[in-house]
């Protein structure tokens, strides 16, 4: 009955409505006809190098050296699916058949993404004929393989509605929660209740519940608009990205409690709200590819639990990828929400004392 | 009680139930300090039941926090206090269930009408009530779908009642009920405070109007710097510091000017 009556509550608080379909839905629109996230500043290569002997060490060691290249390595699957979801503009893989023959290069490319596939062809071309010339005492010519990659025609709009759908949990949580608790307790509408045989746990599951609702609405209704106004390629399960959504959404219900705990009133609710927001938002792979960060950054923000929901958001979405396929961020989830419930319930007082 | 207790022992555990039993409020050396401030500084006092008992007191008398321990909002430091016969300190949750309630400030979700709100209070203690009964009680029927923050102050504050009635409490707790009131809707409050007496309930209010105090109350004790300074009906203490000497400044009238005012624009409520 409490839940009922938080939960109608809730929705016809019309500004709750603004702020967590309406905001979340502008952004995506504006952020979409932009087309942020083309960057051709640099391309990223992924090399496979499968031959791991001095010749191909020498050809990885001469590809970081161009300066338009990014250069990544890894195996071939994995760098296959780092092409797939754009994080690569082309795979280069090193034949183990180095020594014999001709050393032919293949280049997997992302036939959806034409601009920086080509760019990054080119690239490869012209370093495979300069590097031609200086093995042509040593050893036979490389020779280039192109091979376009099944692709899907992923645009940017396709990395960035799971974003957003990450972002806007991430603003319920913590703007929503912030917001009325903060305003509950300085209007004694908290206290009012705690005079009566409720418990706290119950309250505080009504409130769950009620976020969550939020949480699961606006998951789906961005998707819907995305699929519908934006061609959004949607393979996902929803089941699947309700539960991360859900389980993510935790997080960051935890840290508007944390917050409307510690904070004395809006004044200063705001600010830390906004503190932890803001960076997250950006720096997590929302609006454009942690890729294109330097190397330094991309690993500090790989740890952040907007990047883990995020990614986790895209895979399914997009790779259809399973629970199990994103169990990484999965397991990164889970322990930000142990981390972020202890926080909480340490912090969350009923009262202005 | 088995045997093997000596005989005054007995007779002591009887007398404190028996007393127990007897009184809607009980309290026995209660003491609350924060930090360094003495808040409630060992007082005892006793309400009978039905009767309509008010604590008096300067601001920072320690009013508010011996009120928020009887209501079990908060902990005392040390000593007792039994409301409707139940340890407070032992079992809030015993005694939530059997009081009512209404906090000065008191607020209510936004997007819920009263009768929303009135059912989700009467959820709380696990009942169904008949929310539109209450609302008459009340006189707030007309209102009974809008939400709280239509009301004028006057009918929030017969509203805060309300929700504190849902659960016919046995003790009604009233925290300066007719502050900011105009005159009307003070003495309707007056009348509703009579109506649920009458209904054998007992009532603890704290207020500032000593008109309110002397019209309502059967007996009011006054408080400051957490002690008790005195406690007896109204008319008796009127009477003692008459007894001492005291003069009035002005002549007392059969009227005043609440009457003139009452007589002039009616009794009947304007919200």
């Amino acid at each position: 009955m409490l839940t009922w009556s938080s939960l109608k509550a809730y929705f016809r608080n019309r500004g709750a409505i603004f702020f967590s379909l309406l905001v979340p839905l502008m952004i995506m629109t504006i952020f979409g006809l932009i087309n942020f996230g083309n960057n051709t500043a640099t391309v990223n290569i992924g090399v496979v190098d499968q031959a791991n002997n001095q010749v191909s060490a020498r050809i990885v060691s001469g590809l970081k050296q161009v300066k338009a290249v990014k250069l990544h390595t890894g195996i071939l699957d994995g760098e296959k699916r780092q092409l797939q979801q754009g994080n690569r503009d082309l795979v280069a893989v090193i034949p183990a058949s180095i020594g014999s023959g001709r050393i032919a290069i293949t280049a997997y490319y992302n036939q959806g993404n034409p601009q920086n596939s080509q760019v990054a062809l080119a690239i490869m071309n012209q370093f495979v004929d300069q590097a031609s010339f200086a093995f042509a005492g040593v050893s036979p010519a490389l020779t280039l393989n192109a091979k376009p990659v099944q692709s899907r025609n992923l645009t940017y709009v396709d990395f960035l509605v799971p974003g957003m759908i990450a972002l806007s949990i991430m603003q319920t949580g913590l703007f929503g929660v912030v917001f009325t608790f903060v305003q509950w307790k300085q209007r004694g509408i908290l206290r009012r209740l705690m005079a009566t045989p409720m418990r706290v746990r119950d309250f505080f599951f009504s409130q769950l519940v009620t976020r969550l609702t939020t949480v699961a609405l606006q998951i789906g209704v961005l998707i819907a608009v995305g699929i519908l106004l934006f061609h959004f390629h949607y393979q996902g399960n929803l089941l699947y990205l309700l539960i991360v959504g859900i389980v993510g959404g935790g997080i960051f219900l935890a840290m508007g409690l944390a917050i409307s705990g510690a904070a004395k009133s809006e004044e200063t609710a705001a600010p830390l709200a906004n503190l932890i927001s803001l960076p997250l938002m950006f720096l997590s792979g929302v609006f454009f590819p942690r890729s294109s960060m330097p190397a330094w950054l991309q690993t500090i923000t790989q740890y952040s639990p907007l990047t883990y929901v995020s990614d986790a958001l895209r895979s399914i979405s997009i790779d259809g990828a399973s629970l199990w396929g994103v169990r990484t961020q999965l397991l990164g989830i889970v322990i930000w929400l142990a981390i972020t419930v202890v926080i909480a319930t340490r912090l969350f007082k009923w009262e202005v004392v | 009680m088995s045997g093997g207790m000596s005989i005054t022992a007995r007779s002591e555990n009887l007398d404190l139930s028996r007393q127990t039993e007897g009184f809607a409020i009980q309290v026995e050396g209660l003491r609350k300090n924060y930090g360094n401030l003495v808040a409630v500084d060992g007082i005892s006092f006793q309400v009978k039941p039905h009767e309509i008992f008010g604590l008096l007191g300067p601001n920072g008398a320690g009013k508010t926090t011996t009120v928020e321990i009887l209501e079990g909002l908060r902990d005392a430091d040390n000593g007792r206090a039994f409301v409707a016969g139940i340890d407070v300190r032992k079992d809030p949750g015993k005694v939530k269930d059997v009081i009512g309630v209404q906090l000065q400030s008191s607020a209510f979700f936004d997007g819920l009408s009263l009768l929303e709100l009135l059912d989700m209070f009467a959820a709380l203690y696990h009942r169904r009530v008949d929310g539109m009964a209450i609302l008459k009680k009340v006189d707030l029927t007309e209102k009974a779908r809008s939400p709280v923050n239509k009301l004028s102050g006057g009918q929030k504050q017969r509203f805060s009642i309300a929700t504190a009635l849902v659960n016919e409490p046995q003790v009604l707790f009233l925290d300066e009920p007719t502050t900011g009131l105009d005159p009307q809707a003070r003495r309707n409050l007056w009348d509703l405070a009579q109506s649920v007496r009458a209904e054998g309930r007992t009532i603890l209010l704290t207020t500032h109007y000593m008109d309110e105090a002397q019209t309502l109350c059967d007996r009011v004790a006054i408080m400051d710097h957490g002690k008790i300074l005195s406690l007896d009906s109204p008319d008796a203490m009127i009477q003692r510091l008459i007894d001492k000497g005291f003069q009035g400044q002005r002549i007392e009238r059969t009227a005043n000017l609440e009457d003139v005012f009452l007589d002039m624009t009616g009794h009947a409520l304007r919200d």
